[in-house]
């Protein structure tokens, strides 16, 4: 045979397992999961009947979609915006030359390393209304008058919850700023700095029109956790009190394993499945056009 | 001497402000978990305790020692698996183009941001025909495939690095697609091993909802489960949550805080 071909056939061999089984599992699973969406399959066992787009028809008119479509676009709307900023702003500090930077770096990135069952149960402590450490913490600051309900309040909850998820991310979002500006050029702002610059005029007119790329970096990162978000405010309080800080993952995961409606959820999945692509997809055509 | 400019006073003070803000639930977490029940009543979340107690730590250990064993069994096998295959791949990807190889590689990446919700059904029904469902089996299974792609990634950014004259000099001699992998990209791979690895310690051991989905059973918990239930079950026992939780984060701070370096640069290109 000839080798080159030999040795086509050869990686062809090699890579097929691996990409064999991401294929199934990435793909089919979601094709699947789209085909089930378009059944009327309730209850554990499985029976299908191809029900068409029934369901999507159902999710429009049910109010709980609603809520918790408004509630993940809140959080969309604050915590995307909000990690990055508070993000943006530990990279500018801790570009100042600052002694002991890494030591900095590491604390700022601790609660990115930490499960969100753990930060959930850390937030439950922090947020509990009796005995918590933000209300006595409040009492003992002479600030007694800002003590609050928390999450157990349905009108702040999910601030409750976006706040602690800024707190967990704010790290990495300064880890992604901060390699961002340390590969700019040291010559660009050393010109700056001799023509004069202040360090505000510096960072505005120099250093942030070329972090482009991070902000979409943490952009998509932050959007795509923000659209399939669940295990925290599963483990804090369930989606409580009672609607008011459900989002779609939470629902999608109450209709499913909750209900026995496998096709209902099967919808909700679908839903943060197009969505997320809406957000993913041109990022990628954009970065890999170029390749 | 110099004193030092206010500007530069001010920065101080946010940094340690900001660093204050990072730590608190971190540092009340671990003077409760230290704490009696009745302590924790009479003396507030931050003040350390008077007389520590490492009761809680003992009694949440005894609640979370299967499923703290069955989640390095999880992270045992799943990093094995998927960093060999992601290294293999990123390998392709990186040193072995061929026509399309950049829209596989596209789909490759694209996995990193399909979201869970539209797997957890296939899945779930999967392991019920192959009779695994509620066991602990089925997660070993999920966790070698499902950190593919991120090692996919993670070799094959760090593999570009590798100049491709090293490559070039043996292809001359003669060598196959397969004897290069092994000659010299294995050899060349110790910090992609480590990086690889480490990321995917931490996703498979910080993971909950597979495992809420597709175990039953405390016996096939993996320990985010377990700590979920826990949570839930001592719902006044502070002391006892905080000490399950701090049992659950031990191992990704550790990892973060004496290995941060190489973690970050699997998590800096994504």
């Amino acid at each position: 045979m000839d080798p080159k071909k030999k040795e086509r056939i050869i990686t062809a061999l090699i890579i097929l397992p691996a990409f064999v089984s991401i294929f199934v599992f990435f793909y089919c699973f979601s094709g699947w999961n789209f085909f089930i969406s378009l059944t009327d399959w309730e209850g554990f066992v499985p029976s299908y009947n191809l029900v068409g787009f029934k369901n999507y028809v159902a999710l429009f008119h049910d109010p709980l979609f609603w809520i918790s479509f408004k509630n993940n676009l809140l959080l969309i709307l604050i915590f995307v915006p909000g990690v990055i900023l508070v993000g943006l702003m530990l990279a500018i500090l801790l570009d100042q030359k600052v002694r002991g930077e890494g030591v900095f770096r590491t604390v700022y990135l601790l609660p990115f390393a930490l499960s969100f069952v753990v930060t959930a149960a850390l937030w439950a402590w922090m947020y509990s209304p009796r005995v918590g450490t933000i209300n006595v913490l409040l009492e003992k600051l002479g600030l007694g008058f800002l003590k609050s309900g928390w999450i157990t309040d349905p009108n702040i909850v999910m601030y409750c919850i976006i706040a602690a998820l800024i707190w967990q991310f704010a790290g990495y979002s300064g880890i992604i700023f901060l390699a961002g500006i340390r590969s700019i050029p040291g010559s660009q702002i050393a010109a700056a700095k001799v023509d004069g610059a202040s360090t505000f005029t510096l960072y505005r007119r120099i250093v942030l029109p070329q972090l482009k790329a991070s902000f979409t970096t943490a952009f998509i990162i932050f959007m795509c956790f923000a659209l399939k978000a669940f295990d925290f405010i599963w483990v804090l309080n369930r989606g409580g009190p009672g609607y008011s800080s459900h989002i779609l993952g939470v629902s999608m995961y109450k209709e499913t394993f909750g209900l026995d409606k496998f096709a209902y959820g099967a919808a909700y999945a679908t839903i943060i499945l197009v969505l997320s692509l809406v957000v993913v997809v041109p990022f990628l055509r954009r970065v890999y056009r170029r390749e | 001497m110099k004193t030092p400019k206010l500007s530069r006073i001010i920065l101080y003070i946010l940094l340690g402000l900001f660093a204050i803000l990072s730590l608190l639930p971190l540092w009340s977490c671990v003077v409760t978990a230290l704490k009696t029940s009745k302590e924790v009543i009479l003396t507030t979340p931050v003040t350390p305790p008077l007389r520590p107690t490492l009761a809680p730590l003992m009694e949440s250990l005894d609640y979370l020692k299967r499923p703290l064993i069955n989640s390095l069994v999880l992270v045992g096998s799943g990093i094995m698996v998927s960093c060999f295959f992601g290294s293999i791949l990123g390998y392709v990807f990186s040193k072995r183009r061929f026509r399309g190889s950049t829209s596989l590689l596209i789909l490759v990446i694209l996995c990193l941001y399909i979201p869970p919700q539209v797997q957890l059904i296939p899945m779930v029904q999967t392991m019920s025909k192959m009779g695994l469902h509620g066991d602990l089996g089925s997660l070993v299974l999920l966790y070698m495939l499902f950190g593919i792609p991120m090692c996919t990634f993670i070799f094959k950014t760090l593999y570009d690095e590798v100049p491709d004259s090293f490559i070039n000099a043996a292809k001359v001699d003669g060598a196959g697609t397969w004897t290069i992998y092994r000659r010299i990209m294995l050899p060349l791979s110790v910090i992609p091993f480590v990086v690889a690895a480490l990321l995917q310690v931490t996703v498979i051991w910080n993971d909950y909802i597979w495992g809420l989905v597709l175990t039953v059973g405390k016996a096939n918990l993996p320990v985010t489960v377990a700590m979920a239930n826990l949570k839930g079950s001592f719902v006044a026992e502070w002391n006892l949550q905080m000490a399950g939780a701090l049992w659950v984060a031990l191992p990704t701070l550790i990892i973060f805080i004496f290995l941060g370096k190489y973690i970050m640069r699997g998590y800096a290109g994504m």
